[in-house]
């Protein structure tokens, strides 16, 4: 696929789905701004003693809402990205049965759409920090990289989930499911000390209790995150893209003859 | 250029899609097959337009689909030079309610332009389609011949190395086809390919150096457009021909002498499809109940609007012909079809003298149809063709006729 067709579904996905409305691409940076008010200020009062155990700066009331929205935005985008291109074989079906374009380099345009959304919703988050006085480190530098791992993750996955809804159109559903369960089970609103001891190792299994982590440990508390387990996680996402890439060259006959 | 050889695809059909996860685990069958195409071969040359007909499930779409690459063949390969851009449809992924230069943009992208292409011809392509001012106006405004000439003029634009177009031109109004075909001609002369499907036989005709046509997935022919339109003509004929003569009204008359069968064919396509310029065969199966001393077999023929186009008898012939009770005759005439390209009806009557009202024998209004398509010969517009001849003179010669020339 080129670049410019690449770029001109993203644009598409963000700005012309809003063309008919009278704030038109507005709305791509409204709904990112009120969600982060919604979590900064609803949030504001909720557990913030518990934080300051973990080594985050003081911030007062905000404390909360600076270690929820870090998880929350990362996992939207990771969420986001994972069920959406996993229909994406449905949703351009029109468009796939019609024109030549490959199958593994469209859902591109959903990875890159949602990155997009994750950028203005971490400049909103950004400046609410400054706001409050928060100290920005340069540690902020490797939140590309964890959001390269999370992300290759989320692709990975979603490949795995387009090709198999193509054949089981219930993919959608126990996707959606599956994704809830995800969210809760992934330390995000609630904080890693709350877990038992017991359990934590289970815990640990889930790759984005680690990428969260990662993340807030670059952004929050100000410190390396744990870099090998990041490579790890990285290895066992082109794992998946691989395999993904597999079934789906497989198939791709199957595919194109189903759409 | 395009080769192709071999080609075989077949769908599995399965009742529902996650019997194909369910035949992947449990390595059994869950399906029927359906052989869409079997063993298609030919070749495209730079500048040649192919013609590609067959009836309904014959495999011109699938083939479309795969020459696109869309679909993706079974066995069989597929070579070609340049880029391929495919009309399966106009104006794909067109948004109604994005304006029309945005859609330009889109469907442009689609069918394979480059940014800088889009550049280069968006002009050219707003004014090609005569849009206007309501290029910027949201496509949902348009009428749907506006949206027509928008997808239309993207299309003509691509200026790919292969054009598949299927079905897509016969849409538009006449000026606009014009101008649609005066672009593809020039397209051609270029060099460009064109692979064109299409049930309008007509325009095949026109546009093709050379058709092939499908069958239930094999190439049954693959010749010159007449030869092919003519084998086409004869597969659909010995499909129809059992339902054609099942309800017909038998018309009037006192059946001292009856017509029992009428068949129009083309002289060289043998099938109720012929083009203009060929030789209509009209063939009329009479029996007398009781002796004729003075038939006269009459033939009227109508035009789709049930227009009289051409009448005439054995009577204004001068060819008499008298019948003995009991007595079966076979009438042939032979009609050199001048008309336009349409469908066409022909009214047989049987009666005394030169026409019905003194004693009519058997009037049988739409005794037979056939359709006329293509041209042969010189081309021509109008219901008929007059045959005219044209020459060139020095001016010298006729100063003396311009002297009788119009009076006001």
């Amino acid at each position: 696929m080129s670049p410019a067709l690449l770029l001109h579904f993203v644009r598409q996905d963000l700005v012309d789905r809003h063309a008919a409305s009278a704030l038109g691409a507005l709305w791509t940076l409204l709904i990112p701004l009120a969600n982060i008010l919604i979590f900064t200020l609803v949030f504001s009062r909720l557990m913030g003693a518990r934080l300051e155990m973990l080594g985050m700066q003081s911030l007062g009331a905000y404390s909360y809402s600076v270690y929820l929205v870090t998880g929350l935005l990362a996992w939207t985008c990771f969420a986001n990205t994972l069920s959406r291109i996993g229909q994406v074989f449905h949703e351009k079906a029109g468009l796939i049965g019609k024109v030549k374009v490959s199958l593994f380099t469209l859902p591109l345009y959903v990875l890159i759409s949602e990155l997009v959304i994750y950028g203005i919703s971490m400049s909103f988050f950004v400046a609410f920090l400054l706001l409050i006085d928060f100290q920005l480190s340069w540690h902020w530098l490797w939140l590309p990289i964890i959001l390269a791992v999370q992300q290759l993750l989320a692709y990975s996955l979603g490949l795995i989930v387009a090709v198999l809804s193509v054949f089981l159109r219930d993919i959608r559903e126990l996707v959606t499911l599956a994704v809830q369960f995800w969210f809760w089970l992934t330390p995000i609103v609630y904080v890693m000390t709350i877990l038992p001891d017991k359990w934590l190792w289970l815990f640990k299994l889930n790759p984005l209790y680690h990428t969260t982590a990662a993340m807030r440990e670059a952004l929050i508390i100000g410190a390396t995150p744990d870099l090998l387990t990041l490579g790890i996680i990285a290895m066992l996402g082109m794992g998946l893209l691989m395999g993904g890439l597999f079934i789906g060259k497989k198939l791709e006959r199957d595919i194109r003859d189903f759409l | 250029m395009i080769d192709v050889k071999n080609l075989e695809k077949s769908f599995k059909l399965y009742q529902k899609p996650s019997d194909r996860l369910k035949e992947i685990l449990l390595r059994r069958p869950f399906h029927t097959r359906h052989h869409a195409l079997q063993g298609v071969s030919f070749r495209v040359e730079d500048g040649e337009t192919l013609g590609i007909i067959g009836r309904n499930g014959a495999g011109k779409s699938t083939l479309l689909k795969i020459l696109n690459g869309v679909l993706l063949p079974d066995a069989g390969s597929l070579h070609s030079s340049g880029k391929v851009t495919g009309l399966l449809e106009l104006g794909t992924g067109f948004d109604m309610s994005m304006s029309g230069a945005n859609n330009i943009r889109t469907n442009g992208l689609l069918i394979g332009m480059s940014e800088a292409e889009l550049d280069a011809r968006r002009d050219d392509i707003i004014g090609f389609s005569e849009l206007g001012k309501f290029i910027n106006e949201p496509l949902r405004t348009y009428s749907s011949g506006m949206v027509m000439r928008l997808a239309f003029s993207i299309a003509i634009h691509a200026d790919p190395d292969i054009f598949l177009v299927d079905e897509a031109l016969s849409v538009g109004d006449g000026h606009f086809q014009q101008k649609c075909m005066r672009r593809i001609r020039e397209f051609r002369s270029k060099g460009g390919s064109i692979i064109f499907v299409s049930h309008d036989l007509n325009a095949v005709k026109m546009l093709c150096d050379r058709v092939i046509v499908l069958s239930d997935g094999k190439v049954a022919k693959n010749a010159d457009p007449e030869t092919a339109t003519n084998y086409y003509y004869q597969i659909l004929g010995n499909e129809e021909s059992a339902e054609v003569d099942a309800v017909v009204e038998r018309g009037y008359g006192n059946y001292h002498a009856e017509v029992t069968a009428v068949s129009a064919t083309g002289e060289d396509s043998r099938c109720e499809v012929l083009s203009s310029g060929e030789t209509l065969l009209l063939t009329i199966h009479i029996s007398a109940r009781e002796t004729i001393p003075d038939l006269t077999v009459g033939l009227t023929l109508r035009d789709r609007f049930g227009q009289d186009i051409f009448g005439t008898n054995t009577h204004f012939m001068d060819k008499p012909l008298s019948l003995n009770r009991g007595e079966s005759i076979v009438v042939r005439f032979r009609v050199p079809m001048m008309v336009a390209p349409g469908k066409y009806t022909l009214s047989i009557a049987l009666h005394e003298g030169p026409d019905h009202t003194r004693v009519c024998y058997h009037w049988w209004d739409n005794a037979a149809g056939f359709e006329v398509s293509g041209i042969r010969g010189t081309h021509f517009i109008g219901i008929c063709q007059l045959n005219p001849t044209v020459e060139y003179l020095p001016s010298s010669e006729v100063a003396d006729d311009r002297a009788q020339q119009p009076r006001h």
